[in-house]
């Protein structure tokens, strides 16, 4: 075993050390000759003589030195060599030939190998976590109409913990955005900021592998909601741009305006650790971490049926999922059994890290691998067909290789090293192609990548291409192979050059044709499927009106209590909290002043910016209801011109008035959903709701208006279809959503609108901001990003696919030369000669078609997640076969025109 | 079967003569064919042709190691030397040499 492997490695490096042991060799053999001479000149023989003598006694000086050499090598190594360089001199010969074949593998495999390095990418090990294959996240979920993800509650999170013994460890943890303000100290950035912090309970960071730089992470004790610790860790971003890289940063404190409460006075928090550069938590884009007990006030964290989290937890080694799974569906009948109230109908789903992070993600790339897949197999379906043609072309040569020796094996060894070189070749341009499109993609792309997404040309990826290209050198060099090996030596030799295509290949070409064109239908089919699906996503309508229209997000602080006898007036009741330092009313006049602004609104959520919350309300008169069917709407407290200015229609009564918009004002407005549910036929105007249970103590409130359906949550469609409900905005909450309409671009207006809420106080953080069709778009990037590659994958197959259909039929029209001069001599005129051969191509074509259109139904499903409102039986398909049709039919037409351009008397004397 | 006369070479023993030859010390490929050659009274020749496809075979393998010296004459000359797997190796084929020789002597001498 050792031997062998002393063996092999002496091998190696004498591919390595070819010349010196060439040279060697030669002085040995040189050595031992001069010795021998030597010998016979001392016993007497004559120089010349005994120079012969040695060489005669030696024999035949080459052939030993090859055999000497052959033990250095690799058996068939030499071989390879050899091919490789012939393979190398004929595609020199044939510069033409070679381009083409190289250009269409470079743009396949190119393809290919920017897209599964994208893939490849996003694979669970490359998640930058500890154990990353075993993270699962859960989620509480109910069963309604359909099962909707709801989240965790904090105490059923902690029950999940305690019962469950399927993990290692399970940690709480949310992203939300709060104001961080002056953290005071010299080089300091006071600026009052919004940035992304995560709540997470204490073994979040140990889950994910990850220890400070400096400090510590959060200990179990800071968990209890009852004794909550105001401690925090900080980014190294955060560390570096808001405290100056201070080096005793451990102990330091951070002002912070806590996510709810009725005070929201910016609390201070003592710095316990710092993380290291590039961790940004779960939520990509934490600066801040702040332990889970202070997620809310502590009666709303321990509130059962507070739901709104996931929570991350590692699979104990060797447990799977579904184990796991089963085990939460029993906690879960357990919790659902002691506390019927919060959890009828609740459960818990396990999902896979990855899937959490780039699921959606990772779909439609492999459903752009394969496509891109098919690409590269029409490539070479090309090339392939290029090579048949070459080796009838080289009959002659092969048949004198064949007669001088050449074995069957080693000629079709010939033929497949002949096409492995095109194809590595092709590899070597798809790779710097890759690199570019790979850049271009990240770049160009409507979606985001998650930050440990980063695509690159890594020894992974290049023996992906390297893999790729030899599959399809084989593949290729199969069909001239086989060519070359049922050659009939006799005819082959005697033939002079051009001899008549052999039945058999004539066969191999005409089927690669109609592959070609099955997979280009396939593709054009899957495109026409994405743009048509994009179309429609671009045409619903949304229920509000984002032409022109900029969003924005300010949180407006709080004055500080002012002493009471200072103002008297101003002093609120004791209890509620002080007043804002600008009333949003104050707000919405500044910003109608601003050149180009024509309407203004504000609101506590805004449609698509994912701030929407909701609860359970109940109609008066309705009928008992379950868990399944207890009336829940999502609630947004707007000023009365909210529905102006997103131009929702009012579709009964009217907005609110001036004087509604004040705390505790009894009215609604409801949309449609809610009067279809409880009152449909009848004047909604006046009916009352309530938050809460019927018999909740929750004041009644009035109907004054019902508003259509927005798509407020999602588009093309709400997660969940429970309907919408008005508030009056009445300064209550201060983290809120502008919405303003202008006559101008509204990229352009981001700025006055800036300065005017800055010129009223200076402290209000204002984040978020983007047009409300960005938000749109954003909802339908991943559509659009999957449209558009499908769409050039489409047109590099229409465009190959044609290209073979175009050679095979101008080559059938030179083969069939002298057939048609014959024709055209008895008399044939050249329409005759045109359905002759376009009928030729023409059954290819349908033939192709049919089972394009075939297999583009059967793996419809494979797509079905990405495409929204069309099947494959719809027009888009027609178009695209149509398209491709109309294509392939030129293809045919042109050497078909040239084929009734014969001159009979020199097709006649063709050969 | 050759002349009794004619020097001859027995085919498969190559490699144990020329492992048996170094174990005396290092030689150059000429000097281990004179070597075999002389030991043998001049019964066993070794063809060249087989001799340096051997050696190399053997340096391949591990059992020899090959240095450039310089000979008696004051030319440059590679020379072989046994390494300890070459060692153990040619007791590994003198042993069965021993065996096979026996073996064949027994049958001859029998009856």
């Amino acid at each position: 075993m050792k031997g062998t492997a002393i063996a092999a490695w002496k091998r190696l490096t004498a591919i390595l050390h070819r010349r010196r042991l060439e040279r060697d060799l030669d002085e040995e053999v040189a050595f031992h000759l001069a010795m021998r001479e030597a010998d016979y000149a001392r016993e007497g023989l004559a120089p010349d003589s005994a120079r012969d003598a040695a060489r005669r006694r030696f024999g035949n000086v080459t052939h030993v030195k090859e055999q000497t050499h052959d033990m250095w090598t690799f058996a068939g190594f030499e071989n390879l060599r050899q091919d490789a360089r012939f393979a190398g001199r004929t595609l020199r010969k044939s510069p033409g030939f070679a381009i083409v074949a190289i250009a269409a593998l470079a743009v396949g495999i190119g393809g290919n190998t920017a897209i599964f390095s994208m893939v490849d990418a996003m694979r669970t090990r490359a998640m930058p976590y500890a154990h990353s294959d075993r993270l699962v996240e859960l989620w509480g979920n109910v069963m309604r109409a359909q099962v909707e993800r709801r989240g965790a509650s904090y105490p059923d999170f902690l029950d999940w913990r305690a019962q469950s013994k399927s993990f290692d460890d399970m940690a709480a943890f949310d992203g939300v955005t709060l104001t961080v303000v002056g953290a005071g100290g010299a080089g300091v950035n006071d600026e009052p900021e919004r940035i992304q912090v995560e709540f997470v309970s204490a073994p979040y960071f140990s889950l994910l592998g990850v220890s400070p730089s400096v400090g510590r992470t959060f200990r179990a004790d800071e968990d209890d909601v009852a004794k909550p610790v105001r401690v925090v860790i900080l980014s190294d971003g955060l560390w570096k741009r808001r405290f100056g890289s201070d080096p005793g940063i451990v102990g330091r404190t951070v002002t912070l305006t806590p996510r709810t409460s009725p005070a929201a006075r910016p609390e201070p928090y003592t710095v316990v650790g710092l993380m290291p550069p590039g961790f940004a938590g779960l939520t990509d884009a934490a600066e801040l971490w702040v332990p889970f007990a202070l997620y809310g006030p502590p009666q709303a964290v321990m509130n059962r049926g507070n739901h709104g989290f996931a929570a991350l937890a590692r699979l104990k080694p060797g447990v799977t999922l579904a184990a796991a799974q089963v085990e939460m569906d029993g906690i879960s009948r357990q919790l659902e059994r002691a506390y019927p109230d919060t959890n009828e109908k609740r459960a818990v789903e396990l999902s896979p890290l990855d899937v959490e992070l780039v699921g959606p993600l990772r779909g439609s790339l492999l459903t752009l691998l394969a496509a891109v897949g098919f690409v590269l197999a029409i490539a070479c379906a090309n090339v392939a067909n290029l090579l048949i043609a070459r080796s009838e072309a080289r009959r002659r040569e092969i048949a004198v290789r064949t007669a001088l020796g050449a074995g069957r094996g080693r000629l079709m060894r010939q033929m497949i090293t002949e096409s492995c070189v095109l194809t590595m070749i092709g590899a070597g341009v798809g790779l710097v192609l890759a690199r570019g499109a790979v850049a271009t993609l990240l770049a160009q792309s409507p979606v985001t990548f998650p930050s440990f997404v980063a695509p690159g040309l890594d020894l992974r990826v290049a023996g992906f291409t390297i893999l790729v290209s030899l599959v399809c050198g084989i593949l290729v060099g199969i069909a001239p192979g086989l060519q070359a090996r049922d050659l009939d030596l006799n005819p082959a030799l005697k033939e002079s050059g051009r001899g008549s295509d052999s039945r058999r290949s004539q066969r191999l070409r005409s089927g690669l044709v109609v592959v070609e064109v099955a997979l280009a239908v396939v593709l054009l089919v899957g495109a026409g499927l994405m743009i048509r699906s994009v179309r429609n996503l671009i045409a619903l309508d949304p229920g509000f009106d984002a032409d022109s229209v900029l969003t924005l997000r300010v949180s407006i602080p709080r004055m500080a209590p002012t002493p009471s006898i200072s103002a008297p007036a101003a002093v609120p009741q004791a209890g509620s909290p002080p007043p804002p330092v600008v009333e949003g009313r104050v707000l919405l006049d500044r910003l109608r002043t601003v050149p180009g602004i024509t309407a203004a609104s504000l609101a506590t959520d805004l449609p698509l910016d994912g701030n929407a919350n909701a609860g359970f309300y109940a109609a008066e008169g309705m009928p008992p209801v379950t868990a399944q069917n207890v009336p829940r709407a999502y609630i947004h407290r707007i000023s009365r011109e909210f529905f102006s200015t997103l131009r929702i229609p009012i579709v009964h009564g009217r907005s609110f008035t001036q004087a509604e918009s004040v705390p505790g004002s009894p009215v609604v407005i409801v949309s449609e959903r809610v009067t279809k549910r409880f009152w449909a036929g009848q004047d909604p105007i006046g009916k009352r709701i309530k938050f809460g249970p019927v018999q909740s103590d929750e004041p009644w409130l009035s109907i004054v208006g019902v508003v259509g359906e927005v798509k407020y949550r999602g588009l093309p469609d709400n997660p969940t279809a429970d309907p919408d409900i008005y508030l009056p905005f009445a300064d209550r909450s201060l983290q809120v959503g502008l919405v303003v309409r202008s006559s101008v671009p509204p990229a352009s207006i981001a700025a006055p609108v800036r300065a005017a809420i800055r010129g009223l106080d200076p402290s209000i953080p204002i984040y978020s901001v983007a047009s409300l069709e960005s938000l749109v778009a954003g909802q339908t990037s991943q559509s659009r990003f999957t449209m558009w590659l499908m769409g050039v994958f489409a047109a590099v197959a229409l465009s190959l696919a044609v290209i073979g259909i175009y050679g095979v039929m101008s080559y059938l029209v030179t083969q069939r030369t002298r057939e048609i001069g014959i024709r055209l001599a008895l008399g044939a005129d050249g329409r005759d000669i045109l359905r002759l051969v376009v009928g030729n191509g023409v059954r290819l074509i349908v033939a192709g078609i049919v089972i394009g259109v075939a297999a583009a139904f059967a793996l419809q499903r494979l797509v079905e997640s990405l495409l929204f409102g069309v099947t494959a039986a719809d027009g888009a398909s027609a178009g695209a076969v149509a398209l491709l049709a109309v294509v392939a039919l030129l293809a045919c037409y042109v050497p078909a025109l040239r084929a009734t351009r014969v001159d009979p008397l020199k097709a006649l004397r063709y050969e | 079967m050759g002349d009794a006369k004619e020097p001859v070479f027995l085919p498969g023993t190559l490699d144990m003569l020329i492992l048996k030859t170094l174990a005396r010390g290092p030689l150059h490929g000429y000097a281990i064919a004179q070597f075999i050659q002389q030991a043998s009274d001049e019964v066993l020749k070794v063809e060249e042709g087989a001799l340096y496809p051997a050696l190399h075979r053997l340096e391949v393998r591990g059992l020899l190691k090959a240095e450039w010296g310089s000979s008696d004459n004051n030319r440059r000359a590679k020379f072989y030397r046994l390494t300890a797997g070459g060692r153990r190796e040619l007791e590994h084929e003198s042993a069965f040499w021993n065996r096979v020789a026996a073996a064949v002597t027994r049958v001859m001498q029998t009856t």
